[in-house]
C-alpha cells in the first residue's frame, strides 16, 4: 500500500522507482538542497551574534571570526544607549508577561463560559468575539489612542497600563480555549456538580487542569506576539524610558541612518530574538498549534 | 467568584439563573473591553473622521466627507495605495508558492522532516523589528549580500537589471519595496507552509493510489490532484495573505521611517495613516484613512470569496 502511495506523493525531487540509481541521486540532491536551505534559515541570526562581537570597521567584513574579538558593542548597548538594553529588555519582559497572564485568565474564563454555560445572548456575544478578529488594528489606532489619551493613559506610568489594556484579551485566546473546552467530555463536570461544586469551582478544579495544551498554545502565542509586537507599543509608549525592544531597535536604526553603529544594534537584535528562540526550541509544538489556530485571526 | 456557591443541581429555575449570572461574570471583562475598544472604536472612528479634531479639546468644526475626499485626491496616498497593491500582487503569490513548496517537501517521508519543518518555520518566530534591522544590515552597500554577490561573480547578471555592485537595497527607491517583498516572503513562507501542511495531511491516500494505478507521474499528480484538492487551503491562505499584505506597516516603517523614504518608495496605506496621526497630528484625517483601509480589506475579502471560494467543495 505505502509502496504504491509513496512515489506518487513525492515532489519532482522524489524517487519514483526506489532502487534505481537515478532515484538515489535525485534523493541525494534533494537532501543537499533541503539541508542547504535549512542552514540558510539560521545564517542571518548567526551573523547577528558574530557581528555583535566585532568592531564597526570589521562588521562589514565577510569574516566568521571577529577580528579582533570585542565586547565593546555589548558594553555600548548596556551602558551608552538610551534607553539601555537592560531597560528595553525589562520593559518587553514585563509587558509580554502581564499580557500573557491576562489572556490566560480572561480567555479561559470566557472560553469556558462560551463552551459550557447557558445564558441568554450567548451566541450573539460570541459573534461579537469573532467580529473583533475582523476589525483591523489600524482602524482602531485613532479612536483607541484618543480614548486612552482622554483618561490619561498615554502619559507616565499610564502608558504601560494603556498598552496592557489594549492587549489584555484577544478574541483568538477566547476562541482557542472555547474550542478546547468544547472537546472535553461533559461527564467530569456533571460529577463535580452533583458533588455540589459551584460553577467557578468546577471551572477551576476540574476543567482548567485539563486544558493544559490549549493554555500552553495561548501562552506561547500571546507571549511571542506581544514580545515581537511593534504597532501598539510604538503608538502608546511615547516616552523613551518605556520603550520595548522592537521600538528601541527601530528608532536607534532610523536615528543612526547609514552611519549606524551596527555591533551594539546587533547585540539588541540578539537579545530581542534569543528568548523567543529558547521558547521555540523547547515548545515548538505549541508554536505550531497556536499559529495554525490563530489563522482565524488573519 | 460570587457565583461559585450558588449551584443547586436539583432545582431547575434557580440553577439556570445562577448559571446565567456565572456566565455573564466569566465573560464580563473581555466583553466590556471589546465593546469599548473594538466595536465602539468603529463608531468613534466614523464620528471623528467627519470633524476637524483637536487632541485636547475634541471636535472643532464639522467637515463632512472632506477628509475622505482629501485623502483620495492626495498623490502621496495614491502612491501608498499603489505600493500596497504592488506589494500584495507580488508578495501574495510568491509567498504562497514558496509556502506550498515547503509544505509538499516536509510532507514527504523524509528522514528528519521534523527538523526541516522547524527550520523552515524558524524565520517566522522572530520579531519584525529584529529581522528587518538585520536585513537592512545585510543589505548595506558594503554588506553581506553584496559581498556574497561579488564573491560568486554574478554581478554582470545584476547589472543587466541596473543594479550596481554596491547597491544600497533599502535606501534606493528602485529596490526598496522589492527588498521588503523578498524579506517578507522569506519570513512568512514558513507560516504558510504550516497552513498548507495541515490540509495536505488530510488528503486521503486512496486518491493517490488511484492516480498511481492510472499511471500518473509525480508532476501530473501534483497539478491534477493535490493542487485542486487544496482549494479550501488556497482560499484560506490567500485571504490571510491579502489582509496581511494590505496592512503592511512594520517593515516599511523600520526600513524607511515615518515618511516611507526613499521618496515614498516604502509609503504604504497603514504608514500613511500613522504619518497622518503621529507626524501631522491630524487625527480626524487618520481616522478617515482607517475607515477607507477597512473598506478596502473587506472588499478584497469579498472578491476573493467570490473567485476562489465559490465551489462545491468549499
Amino acid at each position: 500500500m505505502t509502496d504504491v502511495a509513496r512515489p506518487v506523493l513525492s515532489t519532482p525531487t522524489g524517487a519514483r522507482h526506489v532502487g534505481d540509481t537515478g532515484a538515489v541521486w535525485r534523493r541525494r540532491i534533494a537532501y543537499t538542497v533541503l539541508i542547504t536551505y535549512a542552514v540558510l534559515m539560521f545564517v542571518p541570526f548567526a551573523w547577528s551574534v558574530i557581528t555583535s562581537f566585532k568592531t564597526l570597521p570589521d562588521a562589514t567584513q565577510l569574516t566568521v571570526v571577529p577580528q579582533p574579538f570585542t565586547v565593546a558593542g555589548w558594553d555600548y548597548a548596556f551602558n551608552k544607549l538610551t534607553p539601555s538594553l537592560p531597560v528595553l529588555f525589562l520593559n518587553s519582559t514585563v509587558i509580554a508577561t502581564v499580557v500573557t497572564l491576562t489572556n490566560l485568565a480572561l480567555g479561559s474564563l470566557a472560553g469556558y463560559a462560551f463552551a459550557r454555560l447557558q445564558f441568554p445572548g450567548r451566541e450573539l456575544l460570541f459573534l461579537v468575539v469573532l467580529a473583533t478578529l475582523m476589525i483591523p488594528d489600524q482602524l482602531r489606532l485613532v479612536p483607541v489612542y484618543l480614548m486612552l489619551n482622554g483618561v490619561g493613559l498615554t502619559r507616565g506610568i499610564g502608558q504601560y497600563i494603556g498598552v496592557i489594556i489594549v492587549l489584555a484579551i484577544s478574541g483568538t485566546s477566547i476562541f482557542l480555549l472555547r474550542q478546547y473546552f468544547l472537546s472535553i467530555p461533559r461527564d467530569l463536570e456533571e460529577a463535580a456538580r452533583i458533588d455540589g461544586a459551584g460553577f467557578f469551582t468546577t471551572f477551576w478544579r476540574v476543567m482548567l487542569p485539563l486544558a493544559g495544551p490549549a493554555l500552553s498554545a495561548v501562552a506561547i502565542l500571546q507571549f511571542q506576539g506581544t514580545w515581537n509586537g511593534l504597532f501598539w507599543p510604538l503608538i502608546l509608549l511615547q516616552d523613551s524610558s518605556h520603550y520595548t525592544l522592537p521600538i528601541g531597535l527601530t528608532l536607534f536604526r532610523l536615528a543612526g541612518g547609514f552611519t549606524t553603529n551596527w555591533p551594539p544594534l546587533m547585540a539588541v537584535v540578539v537579545m530581542a530574538t534569543l528568548p523567543i528562540l529558547v521558547l521555540y526550541i523547547f515548545f515548538q509544538r505549541y508554536f505550531v498549534e497556536g499559529i495554525a489556530a490563530s489563522g482565524v485571526k488573519g | 467568584m460570587a457565583a461559585s456557591g450558588l449551584a443547586q443541581p436539583r432545582r431547575g429555575p434557580t440553577r439556570a439563573r445562577s448559571e446565567a449570572i456565572a456566565g455573564y461574570l466569566f465573560i464580563a471583562v473581555p466583553m466590556i473591553l471589546f465593546l469599548i475598544l473594538n466595536i465602539g472604536s468603529i463608531f468613534y472612528a466614523l464620528f471623528i473622521s467627519l470633524w476637524r479634531w483637536n487632541l485636547r479639546t475634541g471636535p472643532v468644526n464639522f467637515l463632512g466627507i472632506k477628509n475622505y475626499a482629501n485623502a483620495l485626491s492626495d498623490p502621496i496616498f495614491q502612491k501608498a495605495i499603489t505600493n500596497s497593491l504592488y506589494y500584495a500582487v507580488i508578495w501574495v503569490p510568491l509567498t504562497m508558492a514558496v509556502g506550498l513548496f515547503l509544505a509538499v517537501v516536509v510532507n514527504q517521508k523524509l528522514r528528519g522532516r521534523t527538523f526541516f519543518r522547524a527550520a523552515f518555520y524558524f524565520p517566522a518566530i522572530a520579531s519584525s523589528a529584529a529581522i528587518t534591522t538585520l536585513w537592512i544590515f545585510l543589505a548595506q552597500p558594503d554588506g553581506f549580500f553584496n559581498s556574497v554577490r561579488a564573491g560568486l561573480g554574478v554581478n554582470p547578471i545584476f547589472s543587466l537589471f541596473g543594479i550596481a555592485p554596491n547597491q544600497n537595497w533599502i535606501a534606493d527607491q528602485t529596490t526598496a519595496l522589492n527588498s521588503i517583498i523578498v524579506l517578507n516572503a522569506w519570513t512568512t513562507s514558513g507560516t504558510f507552509m504550516l497552513f498548507y501542511l495541515a490540509s495536505l495531511q488530510s488528503i486521503s491516500h486512496e486518491v493517490y493510489e488511484a492516480a498511481a494505478i492510472d499511471g500518473a507521474g509525480a508532476w501530473q499528480t501534483f497539478w491534477r490532484i493535490t493542487f485542486p484538492l487544496l482549494r479550501p487551503a488556497h482560499f484560506f491562505v490567500a485571504t490571510v495573505a491579502v489582509i496581511g499584505a494590505l496592512q503592511l506597516f512594520d517593515q516599511a516603517f523600520i526600513g524607511g521611517g515615518v515618511d516611507g523614504a526613499p521618496n515614498n518608495a516604502l509609503m504604504t496605506m497603514v504608514l500613511y495613516l500613522y504619518n497622518a496621526a503621529f507626524k501631522q497630528f491630524n487625527f480626524s484625517y487618520a481616522a478617515a484613512i482607517g475607515i477607507i483601509l477597512f473598506l478596502v480589506i473587506f472588499a478584497a475579502t469579498l472578491i476573493q470569496r467570490r473567485f476562489i471560494g465559490n465551489t462545491p467543495s468549499w
